[in-house]
């Protein structure tokens, strides 16, 4: 929309702004009036090119003086007003947790924080049981749970407002997309301050809710929290599960399940790890995607054993890619992997599911696990490796000779360099994402596959920044055991004792794979 | 396998399993060949994905709660992740074997039936099953989807029974029941009003009594209704067009979880979508820089926005002449990409007070290094490419740029979005995006997706029936030759096949008669393939 400005308008604007400076008692000097006449006429040009969207054409008396200001180049007012006043959808959601402790909240809440992490959405939990620790009460009795007790309430609704605080603020100035509230939030009156608040900084909240009467998984959680949890470090085991029992009795007498009077929030009732799943008016996609992979959770315990492949033959001469068979000491790795499981710790009677890619390697790498276990073997076509596209069958040295260009662009960013023809590590991210949920709600898992594979998967459950984990160092012939736990992952590496080349480089370095620096390691 | 009853199912039916036209949603039709489907990830051996076996979904609820709207649009959904799935409509087989005029009688769905009633059902039944057999076990079939009533609490655990009896190759069928249920008077009415009472039984009748009979008609015919309960039973209950789902899974896999994922955004309203091209801009052919739109840019979004209103307008007009005094149009929301000719092709629309957004993912497909370059110089410079590129023109893409395929799975959540929208929706994007969009909405050929054309002087709205969409066109009048191309500022992707003279081929040179639009631009499913194989022929 074009707007025209004429002079006797810009002239008007002057006059009112030395009538202001004449009533608020000032009489600038001669020469200072005409800037005050300049200055005025600037105001009414602003003001217009405020008011309306593309271009201001002020018409002058004489011709061929007009000027015209375009809205375009000033960037600022586009980026601010969104041009016609348009919002561009950035929707932000707070995902509150609801459920009695002992219940696979925070586990929830940390592998929810990852997911939307790993695939590119800023997420972080504000946990307010650790808010109220550091105000003062780091190991607290269960009686301060107890309901009737006024000065355990009060200091509990200062730690969910300071969490809330601190929330909004992350939402505010860090551009934050999902916030995840993780605490017991068990009374309606609580959950109704937290929608009012979100609300008011218009913010959608997403309730979830765990419920669970499996005597058997709450006593695993109560065993796992007396170990883990900050509240109990260093207490006696004993007494620490003898108070956090008491504590849920005191959370339970309290606790009101979500129900028809909170019919228009946005929730997910979990009932028995999923077993059934009440899902109650979703309002836009990221909700949905968000519902969609809490179902896929489970809160058992079990453990995730990530391998790469034997040393191929393709290793030995530094070429990636391709489809080629194990060399003698991947062979030797392979017939190791059996013992090597179980040096690493199964549980008793623990089924264990193998999943390899199509590629050769990874399938001759289980065969022995297989054969001597009996496991069920999966082969996943989304675990093969990185597509390298044209540079297939070539080793960094030739990649370097024959694409400098290519070469030098994957260091620079390598999460995102996508191969000639092939793909790149956020193309691997993607097509892990059936992977991903299908590991969700498995149990035990050991997974064959190869490096950057492995790397994807790793980085989604330790966290770890897509800046650094296409750099990570994923030795061959190591096994690396993950078992989630309630605040974190915990990992464990075996390592065979066979040699085998390393496939690893470093940032900016030679063409060449080399060794791991040391003081890099942990 | 009774082919020969099938074969007279076919024949006596007129809506079975009938061929599409490519303005005509080609859902109920299968790929001859098997090809990859628009966003699939990977193919496997067995045509199975996700480990997830094969799995039969089969509806649960009353008529007129938007079962066949949900299995049409759960089938579109898979059929573009690349699952094989088909529909089987218990009530087109019922129509084909019940001869064209005649009614079933009365006692059809009754519990206590007559004898000759239950030999009509099962024998409609037998048919149908044993199509989805067939589908299963010798077409590679993944999922079938079984469309009917199923009233019974009884019925249904004799079916999942059934169904997990007849395993082959020691893999089981799964099944899933989507129940959707409905206690809103008002959805049911829409719904009736919308599908139901189209036909020819209740012309000359008000809306309102229509309805009103036919309700009653249900009630009286299906008087036995039970609600999902059965614990042993996977089941997904959607409740008034998804205010609620109630999910009980007793052994989801990973699909069955995309499913949900899918409801979860999925309503049984029904609501049209249109289409528009952006219109030119200053720096038409480059893609980093982000220009505004030219003077004849701005004189398009100006007769865009009179020419689609005023088609809206007609159309309300039409519909309280024929009856329905108190029609309201749907309103109308429109989406853009986030660059600056798709938001400023919108600004009308914006003014006159419709809601506007931006959503990033619609932008156009990345040209990568083919960005302002001719077509004469890409061929110079990246033969092999645009070798390649004639090869497979969905799934390569050019050094740096992205491909057909890339776009479809990052638009992902823009189809989810776009199932989830209750307005009426247009949708100003580049051409690449809109073909994109186009193939998921009319389930095109992934071969196909990179050849069809919208040219600048149509609006292409498509309308969503229950069974399937239909596409239509709105023509823009008076708009200048020069703009109107299918894609004159276009990276010059797709790369027209050689051995074809350049200008001749639409969308380069000037606009061809008959190939400026989807429907005639369209490639039949023959053609790409029969390009392709002379094209290996000239190469190798």
């Amino acid at each position: 929309m074009a707007f025209q400005v004429s002079v006797p308008l810009l002239y008007f604007g002057g006059t009112l702004f030395f009538y202001l400076s004449a009533i608020l008692g000032v009489y600038p000097p001669y020469f200072l009036c005409a800037l005050l006449y300049f200055c005025g006429s600037l105001a009414v040009l602003f003001t217009v090119s405020l008011l309306c969207p593309q271009r201001v054409t002020v018409v002058s008396p004489f011709p061929g003086s007009h000027f015209s200001v375009q809205r375009n180049q000033t960037r600022y007012f586009y980026r601010k007003t969104n041009k016609f006043g348009i919002q561009s959808d950035d929707s932000k959601i707070c995902v509150v947790m609801v459920g009695l402790p002992a219940r696979g909240k925070s586990l929830i809440a940390g592998k929810a924080m990852r997911y939307l992490a790993w695939v590119g959405i800023p997420a972080r939990v504000f946990n307010v049981g650790s808010y109220r620790r550091k105000q003062g009460t780091p190991q607290p009795p269960a009686e301060f749970f107890d309901p009737q007790n006024s000065e355990g309430e009060k200091m509990r609704q200062a730690a969910a407002q300071a969490a809330m605080d601190d929330m909004l603020r992350w939402f505010k100035q860090d551009r934050g997309v999902v916030s995840i509230f993780d605490a017991t939030n068990s009374t309606r009156r609580r959950r109704q301050w937290i929608y009012e608040t979100c609300a008011n900084a218009g913010i959608e909240t997403l309730f979830v809710e765990s419920i669970c009467d499996d005597e058997d998984l709450i006593m695993n959680n109560i065993r796992e929290v007396k170990t883990t949890s900050p509240d109990y470090r260093g207490q006696d085991p004993e007494a620490a599960a003898l108070d956090f029992r008491t504590r849920i009795r005191n959370y339970e007498m309290s606790y009101e399940t979500i129900g028809e009077q909170e019919k228009n929030f946005t929730y997910v009732k979990l009932v028995n790890v999923g077993s059934t799943v009440i899902i109650n008016q979703i309002k836009d996609y990221l909700s949905s995607r968000l519902v969609y992979y809490v179902q896929n959770l489970h809160i058992k315990p079990r453990s995730i054993w990530l391998s790469r492949h034997g040393e191929s033959e393709f290793n030995l001469t530094g070429k990636i890619g391709g489809d080629s068979g194990l060399s003698p000491r991947g062979e030797a790795y392979a017939k190791a992997l059996p013992s090597l499981l179980k040096k690493s710790g199964v549980p008793p009677d623990t089924k264990i599911v193998i999943w390899t890619s199509t590629l050769k390697r990874t399938i001759q790498s289980a065969r022995h696990l297989a054969a001597e276990t009996g496991y069920e073997k999966l082969e996943w076509k989304a675990l093969d490796e990185l597509d390298s596209g044209v540079c297939d069958g070539l080793t960094y040295e030739e990649i370097a000779d024959k694409y400098p260009e290519d070469f030098a662009a994957r260091d620079e960013d390598k999460y995102n360099y996508r191969y000639r023809g092939g793909e790149s590590y956020r193309d691997v991210v993607i097509r892990l994402e059936p992977i991903i949920m299908e590991l969700e709600r498995s149990e035990n898992v050991i997974i064959v596959t190869h490096q950057a594979v492995l790397r994807c998967i790793y980085a989604y459950f330790l966290n770890t920044p897509q800046e650094q984990s296409p750099w990570m160092e994923v030795p061959l012939h190591t096994l690396i055991k993950l078992t989630p736990r309630a605040y974190g992952t915990e990992e464990q590496r075996f390592k065979a004792d066979i040699p085998a080349v390393s496939t690893w480089r470093g940032k900016g370095t030679s063409a060449k794979h080399q060794d791991y620096p040391a003081d890099l390691k942990k | 396998m009774d082919t020969l009853l099938t074969a007279e199912i076919v024949a006596n039916s007129p809506r079975f399993r009938r061929k599409s036209s490519t303005f005509v949603d080609a859902i109920h039709d299968l790929p001859e060949k098997a090809d990859l489907a628009p966003a699939q990830l990977y193919s496997t051996e067995s045509g199975r994905l996700f480990h997830s076996g094969r799995i039969v979904i089969i509806t649960v609820g009353l008529p007129a709660r938007g079962k066949t709207h949900i299995s049409v649009a759960l089938a579109r959904y898979l059929r573009w992740l690349g699952v094989k799935t088909r529909i089987f409509h218990l009530g087109d087989y019922r129509r084909a074997t019940i001869p064209f005029g005649q009614d079933m009688p009365d006692d059809y769905f009754f519990v206590n039936a007559s004898a000759s009633s239950v030999l009509l059902r099962q024998k409609i039944v037998k048919k149908c099953r044993d199509d989805i057999y067939q589908f299963l076990n010798h077409e590679n079939g993944q999922i079938a989807i079984y469309d009917a009533v199923n009233p019974l609490a009884s019925g249904r655990r004799s079916l999942a029974k059934e169904f997990a009896k007849h395993d082959i190759e020691f893999c089981l069928v799964k099944t899933l029941f989507i129940e959707s249920w409905c206690d809103d008077e008002r959805i049911i009415e829409e719904n009736v009003r919308r599908v139901k009472i189209s036909s020819p039984d209740y012309i000359g009748w008000t809306s309102e009594d229509a309805v009103k009979h036919y309700l009653s008609r249900i009630s009286a015919r299906i008087p036995h209704f039970q609600t999902m309960e059965e614990k042993e039973l996977n089941y997904i209950k959607m409740m008034n067009a998804g205010e609620r789902l109630i999910v009980n899974n007793r052994s989801f896999g990973y699909l069955s979880h995309r499913i949900v994922f899918y409801l979860l955004n999925l309503h049984v309203k029904t609501r049209r979508t249109y289409f528009a091209r952006a219109g030119v801009s200053l720096e038409s052919d480059s893609y980093k820089a982000d220009a505004s739109l030219s003077a004849q840019g701005e004189d398009y979004a100006k007769k865009m926005t009179e020419r689609l209103l005023q088609d809206r307008n007609a159309e309300k007009q039409t519909m309280i002449e024929q009856g329905e005094t108190d029609y309201e149009l749907k309103p109308l929301t429109v989406w853009t990409s986030t660059r600056r000719r798709t938001i400023e092709t919108a600004k009308y629309l914006h003014e006159r007070g419709f809601k506007v957004r931006q959503r990033s993912q619609l932008s156009q497909m990345n040209p990568g290094v083919c960005e302002k370059m001719s077509e004469r110089r890409i061929r110079e410079e990246y033969a092999d490419e645009v070798a390649k590129h004639e090869l497979d023109p969905y799934h390569h893409r050019y050094p740096r740029a992205e491909s057909y395929h890339d776009l479809a799975v990052r638009l992902e959540p823009i189809i989810l979005e776009l199932e989830r929208e209750q307005n009426d929706l247009l949708i100003i994007a580049h051409e690449s995006v809109l073909r994109v969009l186009y193939g998921y909405l009319m389930a095109c050929n992934a071969a196909d997706i990179p050849f069809l054309q919208f040219p600048r002087d149509e609006i292409i709205e498509i309308i969503p029936e229950s069974y399937q969409n239909e596409a239509r066109r709105i023509h823009i009048p008076d708009l200048p030759q020069e703009i109107i191309p299918a894609s004159p500022e276009d990276i010059k992707i797709p790369v027209p096949p050689s051995g074809v003279v350049t200008p001749l081929f639409g969308g380069l040179g000037s606009p061809q008669e008959g190939l400026a639009t989807p429907q005639s631009g369209f490639r039949t499913p023959r053609e790409p393939e029969r390009i392709t194989q002379q094209h290996v022929e000239d190469v190798v």
